[in-house]
Order: structure tokens, then sequence, then C-alpha cells
């Protein structure tokens, strides 16, 4: 089982956030489209080929800045190389790029998971995100969307922004739960140092807000989602029983994962299960587009021990937690006496939930994992 | 009258000593144009970019008079800092004469009159150079004058030579000749040889530099060090040029090197003299002191397992460098490590450098600090070099810190500055005496404490970089001194005691709360942060617990960049120290010391 991430560089404008890989230029689209097609036919007959694909996930950049067209041509694609089983195939889009049609004609095309960019309902705060969207097309999206047939969606909410007050917030989550989501992603604002907020935070005309307040704006979005039944399963992630993203989830747990697309990161395993390799896809689209897909661009070798490692990382993020039992047969990766004693005294302080099979963060815990990680593991 | 000159050259730290002394080594053919490199005689790279000379050097040169008459002069070159003063003494004592080196667009300094006046003392004749005329913001009149009053000398006396273009350094080689009397070659007496340096060689052992003042000294001679009586064949002597020449003998007036098997550098003291077993002297030259060390200070490895590396760095360290001195010692907060005692705060800064350059270790270092004379209530008396040793309160009678006489000279326009620096530093004003040029010399009595910090610094950065100084240790005084404790989470961290006047700890204490509270990173709980005179409490602060310290995004490709952070954060965590549960980052050790003057 595994799954595959295409990566769809385009964007209208640049997020003031956001440091992934992308180009403003739309003119190489249909190139593009091509040329991704080309890369995933590539794949014909290799071991990434062995496994039956479960989930797909159109990330960017901006995939709804495809047509649906152009996404039919690529899932057809992927059909012909790799056997596909869908359980669960996303697009993310943005507010300003959504209408009923493209949702019907994404629909038809084989999206089954919309994963909306909102990130807030303010307008003010919009502007400081430089979205492309305005606040009323925040709302229609998820109008829209509401009555898609699309059933399964998530909507983006970034908390903790410079100036963001608790009242504000409390605003964003009451309008988003008006249209009752069946699973949110929350993120605290992470300014990157080569974003533009980054280059602001760095000359000092931006102020990042105080740890303990964004600790108070967690606490409040992790409540009210709660309190209607959306439910955190991982740090920043929420849904309602059974709408947990799968494609995302399988990221944590470590499982086989393709990506395709400039900048795009795969995952996998080798044959024995005794190691496994992480690596980028060229990330440049000009290069991509001379056939560059053919380059990995860093390839990161992780030994078993780096694997238990991230597992461990990866599984104190969520509500879930870490099957113990599990890290050790697959892993080899059994806590030392002296972790054990630091997990007990998690335990004590209400941080963290430590039994014979089982470790996990409680909700404080879960605020501060990387520090107890980060403990852990030194 | 023989044909033997031997002299030093006295100068201020950028007065142009080192590119003098190059010129000369290049006038008298001592080294070839290609083999030629700046500041030659600096041999360390440390040497070569702070621009000034940590060990003595001697070499020797054979200056041809334009009459075609043959002369063996030999430089020793002293080192430029206060801190070693010392062993500028025993390097003036193997000499005649001395060059006085001036910067005609500064004029003289502290420290250059201080030895200026001991070279006077010890009856050299003296050669003033003004030196850097060709800079457009030189005086040659005003500061020839204070030449003049300085030395009682001629005008017509003083040589102008640039030191960068090779001028007047022709006069300056027949000057040297002409004015400098020969050293007296009284070959008969038993020999006495001044050791005025020493240096380690891996393959030959320790390597004495010698003036042979009276006798001779021949190889093979079985000779003795006065000072420990210790006994030593001198396989190997010689003179000093670019390398080592042998030779069969040393006469009185003669400079060279003499190698006899010394295992230990400690062994070739500084100051000691050199007499031969048979037909030996009954006295040594007067004037040898051991080194004794003025500042002391922690150091510790960064990553504990370094600390027989660290060990293995400072006995090499110490085999070229004798007045470094050091032991073990344990400190709750940071480990296993070593006080060190040195001269003089450059001598520590550079000791520090050293192990860092050239043998890569990273350490902490504590706060340096004097020695106390501690009298303690049943009468008796300690010495107290570390903080954390300060016995108690209830059993100390009184407590002593050195004292030292600091001759500050500045440009009148900053008299103001300087005393109110002074003044700060709990220094007793003395005198002021108005020089030419509009400059002042100030002297001030001064806790050796208070200058031990950053009063350096301090002076250079409110002068512009005009002042300078010079200091002497003096006497032992009484104070009213406290030992200011800190503690985190009530656990007291020794490597963060001081020693402060009464008057001075509550505000130190308060900053240092303050300045603490702002490095230590916020842990999973709240951390009090407490200063303390004995028992009682006198600041308080605290450190939050940590909130929120959760990555947002780990999908797909954060996973690798998390983890990478991850391995970052784990060597971040293997630099700190832990006192209790709190942890604690090597900045924070030396908190106290980079708190900005208005915090003290």
């Amino acid at each position: 089982m595994s799954g595959l991430y295409l990566h769809i560089p385009f964007c209208k404008q640049a997020c003031s956030y956001c440091d992934f890989y992308f180009v403003t230029r739309q003119g190489k689209k249909q190139d593009f489209v091509a040329e991704l097609i080309k890369e995933i036919h590539s794949k014909k007959d290799t071991r990434y080929t062995t496994e039956i694909v479960k989930t797909v996930y159109f990330g960017g950049g901006t995939p709804s800045l495809l047509s649906p067209k152009q996404i039919e041509q690529i899932l057809e694609a992927i059909e012909q190389v790799f056997e596909l089983h869908p359980e669960e195939v996303t697009l993310e889009m943005n507010p300003d790029d959504v209408n009923k049609e493209y949702l019907a004609d994404l629909r038809s095309a084989g999206i089954t998971r919309a994963s909306m960019g909102v990130q807030t309902f303010n307008q003010q705060l919009l502007n400081f995100m430089n979205r492309a969207h305005s606040k009323e097309e925040a709302l229609h999206c998820l109008e829209v969307l509401s009555s898609s047939g699309i059933h399964s969606y998530t909507v983006d909410l970034i908390y903790g922004n410079p100036d963001q007050t608790l009242e504000m917030l409390e605003k964003d989550v009451d309008v988003l739960l008006g249209f009752n989501p069946p699973h949110v992603s929350a993120y605290s604002l992470t300014i990157e140092p080569k974003t533009r907020l980054g280059r602001q935070l760095e000359l000092g005309s931006l102020i990042a807000p105080e740890d303990d307040l964004v600790a108070l704006h967690f606490d409040l979005v992790e409540k009210r989602l709660r309190e209607v039944g959306i439910l955190q399963y991982e740090v920043s992630n929420f849904a309602k029983p059974g709408f947990e993203a799968r494609h995302n989830s399988a990221y944590w747990s470590h499982e086989n994962y393709l990506g395709l697309g400039p900048g795009a990161h795969s995952f996998w395993w080798n044959d024995i299960g005794q190691s496994a390799e992480r690596w980028i896809n060229e990330p440049d689209l000009n290069s991509y587009l001379s056939g560059g897909w053919e380059n990995r661009a860093e390839v990161d070798q992780l030994s078993k021990h780096d694997l238990a490692e991230e597992r461990l990382m990866l599984g104190l993020r969520t509500v879930q937690g870490l099957d113990l039992s599990n890290l050790e047969k697959q892993y080899d990766f059994k806590l030392n006496p002296k972790q054990e004693i630091y997990l007990h005294q998690k335990v004590k302080e209400g941080k963290a939930v430590f039994t014979e099979s089982r470790l996990y963060l409680t909700k404080e815990g879960l605020k501060i994992a990387d520090a107890i990680t980060l403990d852990l593991l030194s | 009258m023989n044909n033997i000159r031997n002299f030093c050259i006295i100068a201020h730290i950028d007065h142009g000593k080192s590119t003098l002394a190059d010129r000369l080594l290049q006038t008298t053919g001592t080294i070839s144009e290609r083999d030629m490199q700046e500041q030659m005689l600096d041999d360390m790279d440390l040497e070569r970019e702070r621009g000034i000379t940590i060990k003595s050097h001697a070499i020797k040169l054979d200056y041809k008079r334009p009459g075609g008459e043959l002369f063996n002069f030999n430089l020793i070159d002293t080192p430029g800092h206060v801190d070693f003063a010392y062993e500028v003494s025993r390097a003036l004592k193997a000499c005649e004469g001395a060059i006085l080196v001036v910067d005609a667009t500064q004029g003289i300094e502290a420290q250059t009159i201080s030895n200026l006046y001991q070279a006077i003392e010890q009856n050299l004749e003296i050669i003033p150079v003004l030196n850097k005329i060709d800079l457009p913001s030189s005086d040659p009149e005003g500061v020839g004058q204070q030449i003049i009053d300085l030395i009682g000398c001629e005008r017509e006396d003083i040589l102008i030579v640039s030191g960068k273009t090779g001028e007047g350094v022709p006069d300056l080689l027949e000057a040297i000749c002409e004015r400098i009397p020969g050293p007296k070659q009284e070959v008969d007496k038993p020999l006495r040889a001044l050791i005025f340096d020493s240096v380690f060689n891996t393959y030959r052992g320790s390597v004495a530099y010698v003036r042979v003042m009276e006798g001779v000294l021949k190889k093979g001679d079985l000779f003795k060090f006065m000072a420990n009586k210790e006994e030593y064949n001198a396989e190997d002597i010689g003179y000093l040029k670019m390398s080592y020449e042998p030779t069969k003998e040393l006469k009185a007036g003669e400079v060279g090197y003499v190698i006899g098997s010394v295992k230990s550098l400690q062994d070739v003291r500084v100051g000691d003299t050199i007499t031969t077993v048979k037909n030996a002297a009954t006295t040594p030259i007067p004037g040898y002191q051991e080194a004794k060390p003025m500042v002391f200070s922690g150091i510790y490895p960064t990553q504990s397992e370094d600390f027989e590396d660290l060990r293995s760095a400072l006995e090499k360290l110490q085999l070229n460098d004798a007045s470094l001195s050091y032991e073990p010692e344990t400190s709750k907060a940071l480990g296993f490590g070593f006080r060190a005692g040195f001269l003089g705060l450059l001598h520590m800064e550079i000791v520090q450098e050293r192990l860092d350059r050239e043998f890569d270790i990273d350490i902490i270092t504590t706060v340096p600090n004097v020695q106390y004379e501690v009298k303690l209530e049943d009468d008796s008396t300690i010495d107290v070099d570390n903080p954390s040793q300060m016995p108690e309160v209830g059993e100390i009678d009184a407590i002593f810190e050195p004292y030292i006489k600091a001759s500050i000279i500045t440009p009148a326009d900053f008299i103001g500055p300087i005393m109110k620096l002074c003044q700060e530093r709990r220094g007793v004003y003395i005198n002021q005496i108005f020089m030419q040029n509009n400059r002042v010399e100030i002297t001030y009595e001064l806790p050796m404490a208070e200058v031990v910090f950053d009063f350096y610094d301090k002076l250079k950065s409110g002068t512009r970089g005009y002042a300078s100084l010079d200091y002497e240790f003096i006497e032992y005084r009484k104070g009213d001194l406290v030992r200011l404790d800190i503690l985190l989470n009530g656990e007291p961290v020794d490597a963060l005691s001081s020693i402060t006047h009464r008057d001075k700890a509550y505000y130190q204490g308060r900053k240092i709360c303050a300045k603490l509270k702002e490095l230590i990173p916020r842990q999973q709980y709240e951390v009090a942060v407490q200063a303390a005179i004995g028992s009682r409490i006198i600041a308080r602060d605290s450190i939050r617990a940590l909130r929120k310290d959760v990555t947002a995004k780990c999908y797909g490709g954060d996973i690798s960049r998390k983890r990478k952070l991850l391995e970052k954060q784990k060597e971040g965590k293997k630099r700190m120290k832990q006192v209790g549960s709190v942890e604690i980052p090597q900045e924070a050790f030396l908190a106290v010391l980079s708190m900005d003057e208005d915090d003290r």
C-alpha cells in the first residue's frame, strides 16, 4: 500500500508565510501537465508500481489552478501506470478558484476530497498573509463546497498571527463551524526564514506573537472543535470520526509514498525493510520541464535508528501515539531506562500517558511535543 | 670597546615596533627579501593578528658599517603588554641599550613610559626614534618635546625613521654602533648567564635564551640553574639567527641559546641564572621572581568527554608558557575542569584563544577573579582564588583584596569619563600630571578585581581608543566584600558565584538575575532565579514554564527538515549544562561579564 503525491507548482501570488516551491507564471501549465504525465509513465514497471496506491494527493502550489480536464488527464495516467484503488483523492484548492461547476467537474474527474485554503475569514489577516482570495470568496467557497457532493473536505485555518486577538480567532472559529466541516487543519503561524514574513521578522518590522498567547489560541481551537465533535488526532489536525486524512496519516506511520512534480518529496523503504530513502524531485520548474525529473535532488539515506527516532517524533504528534511493541518489532527500538524514567515523570506532570504497549501525549504534552521529543532523544 | 651591541626596542602596541624590527633584519641582510614576511619575529598567528608580541624573541644581526667594520647586534624583542612586565624587565636586563620608538601621530603611552623608566633605571642607553612621520596627522614637534621632557635628551638626538619605507634606518644602525656601549666582557669571572626567555622544542626539550653576563659557557659544560639547582649538560649552545647557529662557546656579553635535555619548561625560568657546576658563581643575578598569577578563571570543556583533551592541551600550552598555571577543579554546574592562573587579562584571553585555535577545544570560562586573602575568625589566613571556595560569612573575620596603581595617559578631553570610570570601580584618586600635547597622566589606586572585568575595554571605548593603561600591584587592602551566589530553583550554581563589594551586590544581583532570565531558555517548569548573600535572598526573578513548542506542519518533506533540526538541537543540548533540572546555555556563565557599564 502506498500513496502518491503530485506537486502542482503554480500560484497566483506569493503568500507571505509560504516557503513551498511555486512559480507565479501560469503560461507553462499545459507543458507541465504533459511533463508530469511523462514522469508518471516513467514509473511503469518499477518498484513504485509494486504496491497498491490507495491515496492520491494534489498539493502545491495551487492545484486548483489546473482545469478539471487536466486533473482528469493526470489521474488517467496514474491509472495506466499504477494499481490504483482510491480510498482518498485530495486536491488542495484556493477559495478564489472554486465555483459550483468546477467542483462538480472535479468530482467527476475522480477527486473525492477537498482541502480548502481558507486560513482566515478576517480580511485584515488575509491581507497580512497576502492571500489571493477575499473574505467573501472564503465564505462562498465553503457554501458551494457544502452542496457539491464532495462530502469529505478539510478547511485550513491559521492562528497565532501577529496582532490576532483571542476574540478575532473566536470569530474565525464561529464562522467556520457554521459550515459544519468534517475536518479542520489548524496551524499556528510559522515564520520561515526565507519568506516575506521571515525577512520582516529579521528587519524587526514584524514581531512574532508570544508563545503563551499562541498556546491560548491552540487551546481555544481545540476546545471549540471538540465541543462540536471535531476531535484532534494530530497536533494540527482535527476531524469528525472517520474523516481523518488518510494520505497525511500515512506520512506519520512511515508508509511508502511517491512524490511527482517539481520539488515533491518521496519516501520508500528498501526491499527488506531495514532502511529507507527520502528524496526530493528536481525542484526547478524549467529543469523539470526539460526532463529534470529524472534527477533526485537530495537523497536522505535513513538507517533503522534514524527511522525509529522519526517514528517516535511523528508518533508523539498524534493523539493515538505510539505502539511500543510495533516500535520494537519494526524498528528494533526499545526505550532505555533513562527514557522510561523521563516519561514516567511526564505522566506525573499530566503531559503523557505511558503504558506497557502505548505512549501518547496529553493535550498539554502535545503543545510542547518538540521539547519532549528532544529530551527523549538526547 | 668591542663590536657587540645588545639592545631592545621599547614601544607601545601599534607604534610600529615589529615593522621596524623587520626593517632592521632586512637592512642588515639577516633575512633575504624572499623569506621576508611581515612581523618576522612574531611567531604565533595570534601575535601577527593582534599586532602584539606575546613572547620575547631574540635575534643576532650581523651589521657591516659603511667603513667595512663588522658589528654583532643582538636585538631582544620584548613582550608588548602590561601583563608581561616581569618578562620585559628581564629582557631589559640583558641589554645595554634601548631604542625608544614613539609614534609621531600618537605620542607616548603609559606602558611605554613604565618600560622606559625601567630601562633608564637599569642604565640603558636610550636612542629615541620618532616613527610614522610620513602620516599627515603626525606631530613630530610636540611628540619630540614629550621625549625631550621624559629622557632629557637634545632634539638632535632624536632620530626620524619610517619603518614602512625604511627611511632613516641606516642612521639608526649607525647610532646603535656609536651610542650604545658594548657589553663588559669579564670572561675570567665564574659564569653567570641570565635567562631572558625560554621556548619548548618537541625534539630538543626546553631551550633557554640567555645573555652571558660574566664568564664563558662552553659546549659540553655541566651547568646548573641557580634557582632550583638542577644540573644539566650543555649539549648544544649557539647564536640565535633565523635558525639556531651552533658555536663552541658563549662569552660574557654574548646572547645565545643553551640546550641541555631539559624536559620541562618549568625548570627553565625566566630571570633565573645559569652557572657552571665547576667554578660556580656564588650569587645569582638579582631580580629573579617566580611568575605569580594575578587573575584566575575556571576553564571547563563544553562537553565533558573533552576533559582529557583539555588537560593535554593545557599541558602543551604550559610547555611554551611557563607563566600559565592550572590545577584540576570540579564544579557542580560545569563538571570537571581546571582553575587556571594568568598573569593578567590579556594572558587569559590568549590562552583561551589558543585552546580554541590550536587545539580546537570548546571551552566555558568562568568570570575571572583575583586572589583574596581571607582572615578567618580563628586568626588563620587562607588564599581564595575561586569565589565558590569563599568560607561562610560566619567564619570570616576580614577579606583583603589586591590593589593596583594604575597610570592612565589620555588626551585631556577624556579626563571626565576616565575619572567617572575609576570612581565607579572604587578607585582612589592619587593625582594627575599634565604633559606636552594636551595630554594628562592620571593615577588611581584601584582594587584589581575591578580592573580584571572589562576595565580596559571601557577605558578604550570611553576615550575613542586614545587612553593607555599601565598598572602594577601595590598591596592587599581590607575590603567590605561579599560572595554573591546565584541560585536556580533553589540550587546554587557554583560557577556563577562572584565576589563583589557589598554596596554593589544588590544591584549586581538584580542585573544578573535579569540577564539569566534572558539567556536561559524556557523550560518545562517555572525556574526561580535568585541572587543571595549567604542565606539572604537579595534579588529574585523567574523564567516562566514553556507553554508551546511544537512544529505546526509535519507532512512529506517537513519530516526530513524536522529530523535534521532535531539533530541540530541534540547537539545544542549536549552543550548545555545541567544544574538540577535546569539546563543552562554556555553564554549564561559569562552573563556577569557581558553586562553593560550601566548595569553595574
